[in-house]
């Protein structure tokens, strides 16, 4: 007895430690989690999107119907008006903002430049809930912002969670506090890759600061600036946490907040149509992909670490 | 002209500036500054202000009444003790489960050659683009059908295999010299003592950053586990303060309390650990929120 364990002990080592086996069990955990937890799940995703769900148990297939109920739905083309025009809208500010102000505190000529970076970056540190709910409070009708723009520049008060039209300014204006610091991080380590060479001779043939800018940095920053954008609409058309909380789980004043991720998180958790939720999924995941593609291709992997 | 603003002339390259534009520049960011932090300070200030004072009391901005009442609520008359040791729990599983995933599967990838190789690593880095919302119901069948909705593992396991982590290790540990694991071989240590002895201790500033990363995902984290518990005393404070603001719609003390609180861990390992998240951040881009 006590020698078929001692045996078998002896070839789980030898097996354990064979060449071809040791990458394999370094290999195994993130595999298996990631073959059952990742892959699976869009193979699973896809099928649903051709099934008709009654509760979760019984389906049938239903070819492309899913699909064509989505297209026919005016929340969804809603939802993928106001996730575009969310996703321009946050690259209007956060792309030129941000670059401008990397510039700035990389300049030299901001005093304590590294403070006021970390107070900027701040708010990344925050969860998108807080981000959430702090904006719910400043927003509303006598919120912050109205008693600001009330008392300081004599405008009326804004309706700012009850009217449909400032539903996207609003989440925009959050983005914008959420992620302006994230952005010049990148922007920074774009700027340090720029040789100071190139400055040195230019200020040496006497061009001006503005010249220097428009000719050495912002062409020198395309890559980055590239993979910043990429990013954005990568998140922006994924955006979620924000509307869900600043509306309270519903999509704001006629439909004004409802972003492609929330109407598939309602169809799926508040109607409880899977089918149709895993269909719109399946487009939202082809609108990333195909933003990604864009990226891959410029970049290669993962903004060209690679 | 000084010889060291020659050397570092400064990256806009005006080397004589007025000290006009110094001081503007300086106000400009400490507007700035304040325009950021306000939100911030506003959240803990309305939260300190007492029962009913949040709305009358908004034009002072240094508050002259100040109260720990709505904090004494929260505990009080909602779970919101329960809901923060959760999110330690939880936060503190996934971290260290993710950490292990991608450590292990990270030295796999960047120093061995095995079949198929390079075929996953461009699995991985293709299923970085899936957005989580494609996942969501399949998922929640998943989790249901193994008996994982309610629990601990539920909301870790499926979250735990993170892509960028993975790559983020590979490229960590495709600079540890391969000379020095080759000597602890011809010495004799097992592929494994190697892993613990050699490989981990060398990559263990990349290790800490991905640990670091790992807890502000998961502690501001909502969606998934927003699906996985409905049970209030399972919910983490993401959750847990979603929960507030159905609850008390237009009464904004308590949620204003509970994200007070849940926001100051994360501040605090901030300031501890500034260099690390911050680099961290930007080379691992948006994939961690």
């Amino acid at each position: 007895m006590l020698d078929i364990v001692k045996l078998s002990h002896r070839y789980i080592t030898w097996f354990l430690h064979h060449k071809k086996v040791v990458p394999l069990v370094f290999l195994a955990p993130f595999l298996i989690v990631f073959l059952v937890f990742k892959v699976y799940p869009v193979i699973l995703a896809i099928i649903m999107s051709f099934q008709n769900f009654q509760g979760i148990k019984s389906q049938d297939w239903v070819g492309f119907t899913n699909y064509e109920n989505v297209f026919e739905l005016v929340r969804f083309s809603q939802a993928l008006t106001n996730t575009t025009v969310y996703t321009i809208g946050t690259l209007l500010v956060l792309i030129p903002l941000p670059l401008v102000l990397a510039v700035l505190l990389d300049s030299g000529r901001v005093i304590a430049s590294t403070v006021f970076r970390v107070l900027i970056f701040l708010p990344a540190l925050t969860s998108l809930v807080v981000a959430g709910t702090v904006f719910r409070l400043i927003l509303a009708k006598d919120g912050f912002l109205n008693l600001f723009l009330e008392g300081a520049l004599g405008m009326d008060r804004l309706r700012w969670l009850e009217v449909s039209e400032l539903a996207l300014p609003s989440l925009i204006l959050i983005a914008t506090w959420r992620w302006t610091g994230m952005n010049i991080l990148y922007f920074n380590s774009g700027l340090v890759n720029i040789p100071s060479e190139l400055y040195e001779s230019a200020a040496i043939d006497g061009a001006s600061p503005w010249q220097m800018f428009l000719r050495i940095t912002l062409p020198m920053l395309r890559p980055t600036t590239f993979f910043v954008v990429v990013l954005s609409i990568i998140g922006g058309y994924q955006v979620f946490v924000e509307p869900f909380i600043l509306y309270a789980g519903g999509a704001g004043p006629g439909d004004g907040g409802l972003t492609l991720a929330l109407l598939i998180y309602r169809t799926a958790f508040t109607s409880f149509n899977f089918g149709t939720a895993a269909a719109m999924g399946v487009i939202l995941a082809l609108i990333i992909f195909i933003f990604s593609l864009i990226q891959f291709r410029f970049f290669g992997v993962l903004g060209g670490e690679d | 002209m000084t010889a060291t603003q020659f050397i570092n002339p400064g990256k806009l390259g005006a080397r004589r500036q007025s000290r006009l534009t110094k001081w503007l520049m300086f106000a400009l960011f400490v507007c700035l500054a304040i325009v950021f932090i306000f939100p911030l300070y506003w959240m803990v200030v309305s939260s300190l202000r007492p029962e009913g004072r949040i709305f009358v009391d908004a034009m002072e901005i240094i508050p002259s009444a100040l109260s720990l009442d709505t904090y004494r609520r929260l505990f009080e008359e909602e779970p919101y003790g329960i809901w923060f040791v959760n999110s330690i729990t939880q936060t503190g599983g996934y971290a260290f489960m993710g950490v292990f995933l991608c450590t292990t599967g990270g030295y796999a990838l960047a120093k061995f050659r095995f079949r198929y190789r390079n075929l996953l690593f461009i699995l991985i880095l293709v299923s970085q683009m899936i957005p989580f919302h494609l996942l969501i119901v399949s998922l929640f069948l998943m989790i249901i059908q193994m008996g994982m909705a309610e629990t601990y593992q539920g909301a870790i396991v499926p979250l735990a295999a993170s892509p960028i982590g993975i790559f983020f290790m590979r490229q960590y540990m495709l600079a540890i010299d391969d000379e020095m694991l080759n000597a602890a071989r011809v010495d004799g240590a097992s592929e494994y003592q190697i892993f613990w002895h050699v490989v981990l201790p060398n990559a263990r500033p990349a290790i800490a950053t991905l640990l670091i990363l790992f807890c502000i995902e998961y502690w501001n984290n909502l969606l998934w586990p927003l699906i996985v518990f409905r049970k209030p005393e399972n919910f983490p404070l993401a959750v847990g303060i979603k929960r507030l603001i159905d609850q008390y719609r237009q009464q904004y003390d308590l949620t204003m309390a509970g994200s007070t609180l849940a926001t100051i861990p994360v501040i605090i390992l901030f300031f501890f650990l500034r260099r690390q998240i911050m680099e961290g951040l930007a080379t691992t881009g948006t994939g961690i929120k």
